[in-house]
């Protein structure tokens, strides 16, 4: 009580000055601790931290995380993994490529090691390491992983993409197997269509499914973009003015016309609602249907991309490790994803993946994954059809712009909305020669 | 008694120990408004004049580019598709702030009546605004999904269609549903200030013209708009500024589809600068929003100094 007194008897003067110093006080605290932990971040024990996608299977994501515990253990160097949303993965990469700072190893996909080649490490130690142990690299992996011969990321593998179908409705009208052209396919489909079940392949928005779809289409007619030496744009063609014909009777007689609307993840739906009977996806689809609707999966397969004039032909989403040259830890970055690519933690990996992930390595292509269920079979096939867009050419920066502007998917669309053929090829092959005009 | 000279350069009699204080005062208020203003540099003047500066180079990602000067413009100006994105923004903001303009208005007279429960309506009115944007528009990107909407399901069973809407198939109906999410948006922006600006129109004056045998059509348009003239000046001038720069629910609704039917500015800016790469042209893609806004921002300014 005595006390409170004497504080009340105190001049209001000297509470204002110790307000004042409080102030003074914390900001310099405050100041002086954040100095301190950037002092003690350049120093102290090797971390990497590493950027990545977040799988659609959880499961995949936890075998990374307890690996790089166990690795953190064993070697003593801090790993940290953060996973994002894979459509959040290239605005984020661009601003870590834009600013030179960020994590040390990087989830590429696609074209993503070419895009970025100036600002990432060359890993051809550790590619060339690997391959010579596990049987070599596929070619997909070279076209991918190498810009100017030399290993700019560590292909990481590849989430092959094949046609996904209800063999108990094909079975109905008259198919034992899956067709194996594309104008069986398209009898086939208009026979589907009939009974209610139309196929599905989307010609909206959609990065991942349209443009897996529609590439492999436009080269199995034998269209391309551009010619081999991937500068000369070759898309005006009367094989892709076949490939066009076709997709509008594709869409016209077989197809349900909810596919302007799909974005990726709208045809799973569709699929595992019973609206569609054959759709292109990875092996999720399937895997989805194990715990949304069991009764599915028992009638769900998996097929290869039909056969045209040109051959059979595949576009899957391949995926890379990349390290940044602005790294502080190199050495121990390199060291950490061939760890991880080494068999003892890769097969643990895809064997969680039950088909969504292939291995790019030659000795993965006989993983126990492939032998869990024989419906995976004909997914184990499919990246060896798989070329990137810009084929024939090489996979460059102007074949990536292409893709996500969705100039193939487009044309293609607007054929199935009534544009005529020689029309909707025109505006395609304008838009690819303003692309393919820029260095 | 000191004599010091007022901002006006006339000169007052002050306090002997006033002078000094209102000297230093200005350095005081310089002192106190320079973080503000630092924060306005870094923010805001840095980023946009490194945009500018950007625009002008062919710079791609992770490389430094060289000067092209105004060559990225020249080639937006022939690109098909840049053409179709001016004019999808065009259509889209023209729309959107028409209706939220009428619809807003209608709103906030029917809120300025006395009826039971108006303050809760006039807080709940608010909800669309103040609810995060990602969070509301992929509700909608549900309720216009092309299998299970639940808005063709209703129409559907009241009769109203026969077959469903394709919301996000079809070029057309694409625009209608970010026009309806935009409109629906910003609503309650509109509904709200309008009602303030309401509100200060005195009663007398509607009396008056009562009195005098005006009806209601009359008294709205003869004393009502003229009165609201600067509060709709303004809030037509910020939803102008925010629409043409919006990038969320074109982003999430629609991301520019179905065949660039949806495509506006800040969509093409973000696919072009960090899908594709190309900061340099993305750059100049966003920068074309500026010409465009001063000439609004200016149009508008002088419609409200003329009052």
């Amino acid at each position: 009580m005595k006390q409170e007194k004497s504080a009340m008897q105190r001049p209001t003067v000297s509470r204002a000055i110790s307000r004042r110093k409080f102030l003074g006080v914390t900001a310099g605290a405050t100041s002086a601790l954040s100095f301190g932990t950037f002092i003690r971040s350049g120093l102290g024990a090797a971390k990497i931290n590493i950027l990545t996608w977040s799988n659609t299977l959880k499961a995949m994501d936890d075998v990374l995380r307890e690996q790089a515990a166990a690795y953190t253990k064993a070697k003593g160097v801090e790993i940290s993994l953060e996973f994002i949303n894979q459509q959040d993965l290239p605005a984020k990469t661009a601003a870590i490529v834009e600013t030179g700072a960020g994590p040390d190893v990087i989830n590429l996909w696609a074209n993503g090691a070419h895009l970025f080649a100036k600002a990432l490490m060359d890993v051809d130690d550790v590619a060339n390491d690997l391959g010579k142990r596990l049987k070599g690299w596929t070619n997909i992996a070279q076209d991918i992983g190498m810009v100017e011969k030399r290993w700019k990321a560590v292909p990481w593998g590849i989430i092959p993409i094949a046609l996904t179908y209800r063999d108990d409705w094909l079975k109905e009208v008259g198919y034992s197997t899956f067709p194996d052209t594309w104008d069986e396919l398209l009898v086939a489909s208009k026979k589907l269509k009939e009974k209610g079940h139309p196929v599905g392949f989307s010609l909206g928005r959609a990065i991942g499914d349209a443009n897996q779809f529609h590439y492999p289409l436009l080269w199995a007619f034998g269209g391309k973009e551009v010619e081999k030496d991937g500068k000369t744009v070759a898309i005006n063609s009367p094989a892709t003015a076949k490939a066009v014909d076709y997709r509008r009777q594709l869409f016209q007689g077989g197809e349900t016309e909810d596919v302007f609307a799909w974005d990726d993840a709208a045809n799973n739906r569709a699929f595992l609602a019973g609206a569609v009977s054959i759709t292109v996806n990875a092996a999720s689809i399937y895997w989805a249907a194990r715990k949304d609707a069991p009764h599915l999966r028992e009638v769900t397969n998996h097929a290869l991309f039909p056969k045209g004039a040109a051959g059979r032909f595949g576009y899957s989403s391949p995926i890379l490790l990349g390290i940044f040259k602005f790294s502080k830890f190199q050495k121990e970055a390199k060291a950490f994803v061939k760890w991880l690519m080494e068999p003892k933690q890769y097969s643990a990996w895809i064997g969680f993946g039950e088909g969504m992930m292939a291995g790019l390595l030659n000795y993965y292509e006989d993983d126990p994954v492939w032998k869990k269920d024989p419906k995976l079979e004909t997914i184990r096939q499919i990246p060896k059809y798989v070329r990137m867009p810009g084929y024939p050419g090489p996979p460059s920066r102007q074949a990536q712009e292409a893709l996500v502007k969705f100039v193939i998917v487009n044309m293609f669309a607007r054929a199935c909305k009534g544009m005529a053929t020689a029309e909707t090829i025109k505006v395609a092959e304008d838009d690819l020669k303003t692309l393919y005009a820029k260095t | 008694m000191a004599v010091i000279a007022d901002t006006a350069g006339q000169e007052v009699m002050v306090r002997p120990w006033l002078g000094p204080f209102l000297r230093r005062e200005a350095l005081t208020g310089y002192a106190l408004l320079s973080p503000a203003v630092f924060l306005l540099a870094v923010l805001l003047a840095y980023p946009f004049v490194l945009a500018v500066y950007i625009s002008l180079t062919d710079r791609v990602l992770g490389e430094p580019g060289t000067f092209v000067w105004i060559r990225n413009f020249l080639k937006l100006f022939q690109d098909p598709l840049f053409r179709q994105t001016v004019w999808n923004s065009f259509v889209y903001t023209v729309t959107t702030v028409f209706l939220k303009l009428t619809l807003g208005l209608t709103l906030a007279l029917l809120l300025n009546q006395e009826f039971p429960l108006r303050n809760v309506v006039r807080g709940a009115l608010l909800l669309p605004w103040v609810v995060p944007t990602s969070l509301s528009v992929l509700t909608w990107l549900w309720m216009f999904d092309s299998l299970f909407s639940v808005v063709n399901y209703i129409l559907l069973g009241l009769g109203l269609i026969s077959k469903k809407i394709p919301w996000l198939g079809s070029p057309f109906w694409a625009m209608v549903s970010v026009v309806i999410v935009n409109t629906w948006r910003g609503l309650p922006f509109f509904a709200v200030s309008l009602l303030a600006g309401l509100m200060t129109i005195p009663r007398e004056l509607y009396e008056a013209a009562e009195s005098d045998g005006a009806k209601s059509l009359a008294c709205f348009w003869f004393i009502t708009l003229p009165l609201l003239r600067p509060v709709i000046a303004v809030v037509v001038l910020f939803s102008t500024i925010w629409t043409f720069a919006d990038f969320q629910i074109v982003y999430i609704l629609t991301h520019g589809g179905p065949i660039n039917a949806t495509q506006i500015f800040a969509t093409m800016a973000y696919d072009v600068a960090l899908v594709a790469g190309r900061i340099g042209e993305g750059s100049a893609i966003s920068l074309f929003l500026f010409p465009a806004l001063l000439v609004v921002i200016i149009g508008l300014l002088h419609y409200l100094r003329r009052e």
